[in-house]
């Protein structure tokens, strides 16, 4: 049976303040209830106004999904009662949102998107004493209240877990790209997922942060589904929770029990009209999208597709750190090769991100450099790198620091005359046509040396030496 | 309007758990009453010819009213109005 | 301003005027309300005065902010001196409507002193020190107190001062605006309070104006419309009668007369209070027992909590609007309501700009009767209650300017004359009922 999901994704805004106040999005290390006001609050009498950096970050990020931004939107409130909404409702984009119908390519494969709207976020909430069904009362942190959300809801097009987790990677690119989301900010991002088998009723699950959570919160929900239909039970029309801790989902409420949020237009705000000058403008400033970037360093700078597609798609930061590298390095194609076959395979063994880690290009591209003035070998520096990414030292200080250059000719040439002295026999055997024992003199000579030198270079260089013998 | 709802105790039991609000079995009596002859009062809306009108939702209607996207925090105290707090942190009740 | 207050404190134990009252009568002064007591309705907040909007599910709330108009009050010297009584939230055309004190008429204290700004309209009109009030309008509350007590109130364009502030009740018709003993004395106050606001998005970015340069300007030329509709069924002909006094009144002085018809008067009562009460049963939402206002003990899960709350803290009047409010924007019925009664609205407000495009002002009965007497009110079912606001409430959901003037009297109770005009023209109102107050 073939699964039919469709994602609901939010998405913090990076902005200065929240949604509707002038209050700061940068609660860490900020007391609870630090960051609010009489507005954030829903204190009586208190009035919100929209940011203007919200919308033009939503209108991008709608662009760049190719949907259509409206003319003229509202805001709404969707009522309902929770103790983390301060005004019991949110405000939010109803029935004219700011964009509709979409699309997002997935390879060859085109992920529709139904709309994108702007909301704010609730509170926080702690649990005390207990889970969320368990606990004996809650503590409310309304930092988080009115930050903002933008929303985007895509068709009923995926397929499977693991194209919803690739589906939300390039997402989180785009929106990464455009500078209106930052993925380092924890639970940046959450999805509910609502999903299907082909014929069957349609799930919610709600609550998933991450991209990994959404394939496991996927596969879960997937297989349970599968199983019941394998039983012959129907599976209800529900919402379910997802617990990232258990890897399970259970019923939060049946469909009979939804809510009735009563919408109407937020009469304390007033409508937005989104002109082509604006949206032009906005558009003017949008950066290079992900695709396009691909492209460019294909077309630009001769890097095979797949690398480009690796770098491209492992984040922003990646991109960034290539082409600064490519800057000081002009060499694309070599320092393509060396960040994802080498650099990113390191990172991963040391089990870090590229910002975690010490890397940078300056000190990168000198690994590149040591190699190409023949001052150490491919060979060492491919040991270098590791050492190089758990650490972050200047790889040419650290030849330095080591004595890892290669040997000088000097040195060499002392070395090769040294062993062709003391091993007559072999090259004896040598000229007696026993290949085998120009091998044995190779050895001989990189042992001398400390290895620090290239063997091609190295034999050709003895070959020399008894030819002229 | 159609006529597929009836104003009925049911339908107030519905609208006071959607309001959260709890009512006395005299209130709920009452209401029942009361939203009968409200809302078939209300009705004499159907009579206005509102095809292809736009809504109204301001007398006026204003747009593009914005804020620059500034960090201005206020200064207050927010747990000031409130005898539910522990430590920094408003107290509410329990989800379950 | 001393002694004020004590005064304030008696004409409180004899009316029913006050829900909270200034300690200190200290006002910075220096400014054109130096010398004046500015009282201002319940709803509006003022910063940390009790500020219950007469609900007992505000008890206690101390707002951390004062309104913008509030504020402009203290910046031209006035002293804040204390809020008036009310419907709870606005809910009511009587004052009632509350838990807290109810208002007695000056002019008889068995009969109502009209609200939901009844206490604003009481003291308006027994007031002997220099005074002026913070009214507040949805459908009316400024209009019918006035008329009822006999002073002049001033319900301003929808945008033209900031809400910033006010608790509120309708967001989308709420109008904070003024009354006083007199125009000038309207127009004085309303010239400190109006402008724009970055606190308050739908406010109107004109400029501020100074209303008191219209007065003596006269009426020569003004064109007046009265709309039938307004003297139909239910107007008492003894209000006929003396709001057509005050027209002639008009004419007499130098003002041209016409009859007119507003079609949409009669259907925008459903149209209002639906629209009202959807966005009132929202706005109530937030008052649920966790970070102002009333607390109980926290017993129960969320949603027993919040229930037990409002049906402690809420009076009838404000359940039932609740009730009604959040049918009215139900799935399945929101099209039929609360969306319908948006476009309708649509057509009351196309009705006034058709009447404007012939006439400055037009004038009717602010209210269909006198004050009518306590024992009469109570014998009312809410359905009756609601449809005293017929003639106000029109003018209300367009958000055009109106004022109520007193124009005469019916067995002994004041009739108010109601002229209203087209948006952001204050101005006409106020030099007509300027002109009718200095010929009388």
């Amino acid at each position: 049976m073939k699964a039919v999901i469709g994602l609901e994704v939010h998405v913090q805004l990076e902005t200065e303040s929240k949604l509707f106040c002038g209050c700061s999005t940068d609660s860490e290390g900020a007391e609870p209830n630090g960051n609010t006001c009489p507005i954030c609050l829903g204190f009586p009498g208190a009035k919100p106004k929209v940011n203007r950096r919200a919308v033009e970050h939503a209108v991008k990020i709608a662009r760049a999904l190719d949907c259509e931004v409206q003319p003229r939107f509202y805001f709404s409130r969707k009522s309902y009662f929770y103790p983390d909404m301060p005004k019991n409702f949110q405000i939010t984009q109803y029935e004219m949102p700011l964009a509709l119908g979409g699309h997002l390519l997935l390879d060859d494969r085109r992920i529709g998107i139904t709309r994108v709207h702007m909301e704010e976020d609730p509170a926080r909430l702690v649990h005390v004493g207990g889970s969320i069904s368990s606990s004996l009362y809650t503590l409310i942190d309304h930092n988080r209240s009115g930050v903002p959300l933008v929303e985007i809801v895509t068709e009923p097009d995926l397929t499977s877990s693991r194209e919803a987790r690739l589906f939300l990677r390039k997402l989180s690119l785009i929106l990464e790209h455009l500078g209106a989301y930052d993925p380092g900010r924890e639970g940046g991002l959450r999805v509910d997922a609502n999903v299907s088998l082909e014929g069957g009723q349609r799930v919610e699950v709600k609550n998933i942060t991450g991209f990994r959570a959404v394939e496991d919160a996927l596969n879960y929900e997937i297989i349970r589904q599968e199983s019941m239909a394998d039983m012959g039970i129907s599976v209800m029309r529900e919402t379910r929770h997802y617990d990232a801790e258990s890897n399970t989902t259970s019923t939060l409420r049946l469909k009979e029990q939804e809510e009735d949020y009563g919408y109407i237009t937020e009469p304390d705000l007033v409508r937005i009209d989104v002109d082509e000058a604006w949206i032009a403008r906005l558009e003017s400033e949008m950066p290079e999208l992900p695709d396009a970037r691909i492209q460019r360093y294909v077309e630009e700078s001769g890097v095979p597709r797949f690398q480009a597609g690796i770098m491209v798609n492992t984040g922003l930061d990646l991109s960034r750190f290539f082409e600064e590298s490519i800057r000081l390095f002009p060499r694309p194609g070599v320092v393509a090769n060396w960040i994802v076959t080498f650099l990113l395979k390191s990172l991963n063994y040391e089990g870090l991100s590229l910002r975690e880690s010490k890397v940078n290009p300056e000190t990168f591209v000198e690994l590149l450099a040591l190699i190409e003035e023949g001052t150490i070998t491919e060979r060492l520096a491919r040991e270098l790198i590791k050492e190089y990414v758990g650490t972050g030292e200047s790889p040419r200080a650290l030849v330095e620091r080591r004595g890892l250059a290669s040997a000088g000719r000097d040195e060499l040439g002392e070395a090769i005359g040294e062993v062709l002295s003391d091993n007559r026999k072999a090259v004896a055997d040598y000229r007696a046509g026993q290949t085998r024992a120009l091998d044995y003199l190779l050895g001989q000579v990189l042992r001398r040396i400390r290895a620090r030198g290239d063997p091609v270079e190295v034999k050709r260089l003895i070959r020399e030496a008894l030819d002229s013998e | 309007m159609s006529d597929h709802w009836t104003i009925d105790r049911g339908l107030v039991e519905r609208i006071a758990k959607v309001a959260r609000l709890e009512l006395t079995e005299d209130e709920i009596e009452k209401f029942t009453k009361q939203l009968k002859v409200i809302l078939e009062a209300f009705r004499e809306l159907d009579d206005v010819d509102t095809e292809g009108v736009e809504p109204s939702f301001h007398p006026q209607e204003l747009s593009n009213v914005l804020r620059e996207d500034e960090a201005t925090p206020w200064s207050w105290d927010p747990l000031e109005n409130t005898e539910h707090r522990e430590g920094r942190y408003f107290k509410g009740p329990r989800i379950q | 301003m001393t002694g004020v207050i004590d005064r304030a404190r008696e004409l409180d134990e004899e009316y029913g005027i006050f829900n909270a009252l200034a300690e200190s009568d200290d006002s910075m002064g220096g400014g054109r309300l130096e010398g004046v007591a500015v009282s201002v309705k319940d709803n509006v907040c003022v910063m940390g005065m009790e500020t219950r909007a007469g609900s007992r599910v505000l008890e206690g709330y101390r707002p951390p902010f004062d309104a913008t108009v509030v504020k402009k009050c203290r910046g031209e010297g006035a002293l804040i001196l204390g809020k008036t009584t009310q419907d709870e939230f606005g809910f009511g055309t009587f004052n009632v409507n509350t838990p807290f004190k109810v208002p007695v008429n000056p002019h008889d204290r068995e009969r109502s002193a009209g609200g939901s700004s009844g206490g604003a309209a009481c003291l308006t009109s027994v007031a002997d020190f220099p005074h002026l009030a913070l009214a507040e309008s949805t459908g009316g509350s400024i209009s019918c107190p006035a008329s009822f007590c006999g002073v002049v109130g001033l319900t301003p364009t929808y945008g033209r001062t900031s809400r910033w502030g006010l608790v509120d009740y309708a967001n989308s018709l709420d109008k904070i605006g003024v009354m006083g003993k007199t125009v000038a004395d309207a127009a004085l106050l309303l010239s400190v309070i109006s402008g724009p606001d970055e606190y308050d998005s739908t406010v109107s970015q004109a400029p501020p104006e100074d209303f008191t340069g219209y007065l003596g300007n006269g009426v020569e030329g003004l064109r007046v419309g009265v709309p039938r509709e307004y003297f139909g069924e239910g107007v008492d002909p003894g209000v006929s009668e003396a709001v057509w006094g005050a027209v002639k009144g008009l004419e007499a002085l130098g003002a041209t007369v016409k009859e007119l018809s507003l079609p949409h008067t009669g259907v925008s009562l459903a149209s209002y209070y639906i629209i009202a009460m959807a966005e009132a049963s929202t706005n109530l939402a937030k008052f649920s027992g966790l970070r102002y206002g009333l607390h109980l003990p926290l017993e129960g899960a969320f949603d027993e909590y919040f229930s037990r709350v409002r049906a402690r803290g809420f009076s009838e009047e404000a359940k039932r609007r609740i009730i009604l409010g959040t049918f009215t924007r139900m799935a399945g019925y929101r099209d039929a309501y609360y969306m319908k009664a948006l476009r309708v609205r649509t057509r009351v407000i196309e009705d006034f700009k058709r009447a404007f495009a012939e006439v400055d002002i037009l004038a009717a009965p602010t209210m269909p009767v006198v004050a009518p007497r306590f024992d009469e009110i109570s014998a009312m079912e809410p359905i009756q209650h609601y449809m005293m606001d017929v003639l106000t409430v029109a003018p209300n959901l367009a958000g055009i300017p109106m004022i109520s003037t007193p124009c005469g009297r019916v067995d002994g109770m004041p009739v108010g004359l109601h002229l209203m005009a087209d948006h952001m023209e204050e101005g006409k109102l106020i030099r007509a009922t300027h002109a009718l107050e200095v010929s009388a």
